[in-house]
């Protein structure tokens, strides 16, 4: 029972997650009403699992070697292109942010697509949500016996606590103030973005797509990346035991050209933003 | 023009189709079996030629959905129940690459690169 709680937790943790940032994201702006951008995006994330789990099971040959990591490849791309997006986005607003509350609530809706929002909880729900089905599928055709049954318990319960917390991160994100709420969430978004694109590059590494390189590090021993805490880095900020060179600079790339981005492109303050070399207008 | 055209376009296609030959030819890696049966892989230990690339032709015999994974090679293949997935797997270099079923953590092996 144990197994399969933390397996369907770890699964649900990131969609958990994701979902309860953009609940929060948009009751933060005021966007209540439009609740229903991240219900619609999730719930045709779950829909979407439930069709790929069901087909999956349909296929073989070719298509049931390569379709999912096709599918994968491609989740895993749109993912990261809406959070650097959407990530910037935030950063964006939250240096911006001044003036009256329904400014900047108008502001908001107006300068950044809502659809967006739907198309992160898509991918947050679908990106593990098809292997969640078949596994949870496995598990209910073997709830016939008492243990089937604390299996299947377990699982439906680790799915549950992972909801909690995405719940709780409403609950408590609903009390940070917008802008450091906004500043917080960009920089996991960015984290988790950047484990990502990195689980791409090594995907496209192991297809042979991308050239192979060496392993980076070792870091197996102190902290697996398959157990529970190195499990979770890995699903938050893209932890990885033994990483190749690609893997660990595309992750650093990823950082630092997104970081770069995020944190230097934002509204001008004005003092900073003076051209070194350039005599103000008023002194010359 | 015509003739020598008529040969340029002959030479180009039997060049690709020898590279095409020769890429399929290589592209015949050794297919090494693994199963998947009573929440325990079979064998534990796949022993592989190292630098060589093969196919892990991975067949679920249990009755529920099975996911190979490794992260050491950066592969995560579920296997649906009943179902046979060949997984690609490039040249490895000397050393041991350890996997599980994500579904099952208890069911591990390793795959030794000799």
């Amino acid at each position: 029972m144990g197994g399969t709680f933390v397996i369907t937790l770890r699964e649900g943790f990131e969609a958990a997650l994701i979902m309860g940032i953009v609940y929060t994201y948009l009751q933060k702006i005021g966007a209540e009403r439009h609740y229903r951008y991240a219900t619609r995006g999730g719930l045709l994330g779950v829909l979407g699992s439930v069709a790929l789990g069901a087909l999956v099971t349909t296929l073989s040959g070719p298509l049931l070697d390569l379709g999912p990591d096709v599918i994968g490849l491609a989740v895993i791309l749109v993912a990261v292109t809406v959070l650097t997006w959407h990530g910037y986005w935030m950063q964006q607003h939250a240096r911006a942010v001044k003036g009256d509350v329904q400014h900047r609530i108008d502001e908001a809706q107006a300068s950044h697509r809502l659809w967006t929002i739907g198309v992160l909880a898509f991918t947050g729900v679908f990106r593990e949500g098809a292997e969640t089905v078949l596994f949870l599928w496995g598990l209910l055709t073997q709830a016939t016996s008492p243990s089937g049954w604390a299996s299947a318990t377990g699982a439906v319960l680790g799915l549950a606590t992972a909801a909690t917390l995405g719940w709780a991160i409403f609950r408590g994100g609903r009390h940070m103030s917008l802008q450091r709420f906004f500043a917080v969430t960009s920089v996991f978004l960015l984290l988790l973005a950047a484990g990502m694109f990195s689980t791409g590059v090594g995907r496209l590494e192991a297809m042979g797509v991308l050239p192979q390189s060496s392993m980076a590090w070792d870091t197996s021993r102190a902290l697996d990346d398959h157990g529970v805490v190195g499990g979770f880095l890995n699903g938050l900020v893209g932890y990885r035991a033994r990483p190749s060179r690609l893997e660990a600079g595309s992750y650093l790339f990823y950082l630092i050209v997104s970081g770069a981005l995020l944190f230097r492109s934002g509204p001008p303050k004005p003092r900073a933003r003076a051209p070194r070399g350039q005599i103000p207008a008023h002194a010359a | 023009m015509g003739k020598s055209f008529n040969r340029l376009i002959a030479g180009v296609v039997v060049a690709l189709v020898s590279v095409i030959g020769a890429a399929s030819a290589a592209d015949a890696p050794p297919e090494i079996p693994l199963t998947v049966d009573k929440n325990q892989f079979q064998p534990t230990e796949v022993k592989v030629k190292a630098n060589t690339p093969f196919v892990l032709v991975i067949t679920n015999k249990s009755a529920k959905a099975a996911e190979f994974e490794s992260k050491d090679l950066r592969v995560e293949k579920v296997v649906p129940a009943g179902k046979t997935v060949n997984v690609r797997i490039r040249a490895l270099k000397p050393g041991t690459y350890s996997f599980l079923d994500d579904f099952n953590q208890q069911a591990t092996g390793r795959i030794v690169a000799e």
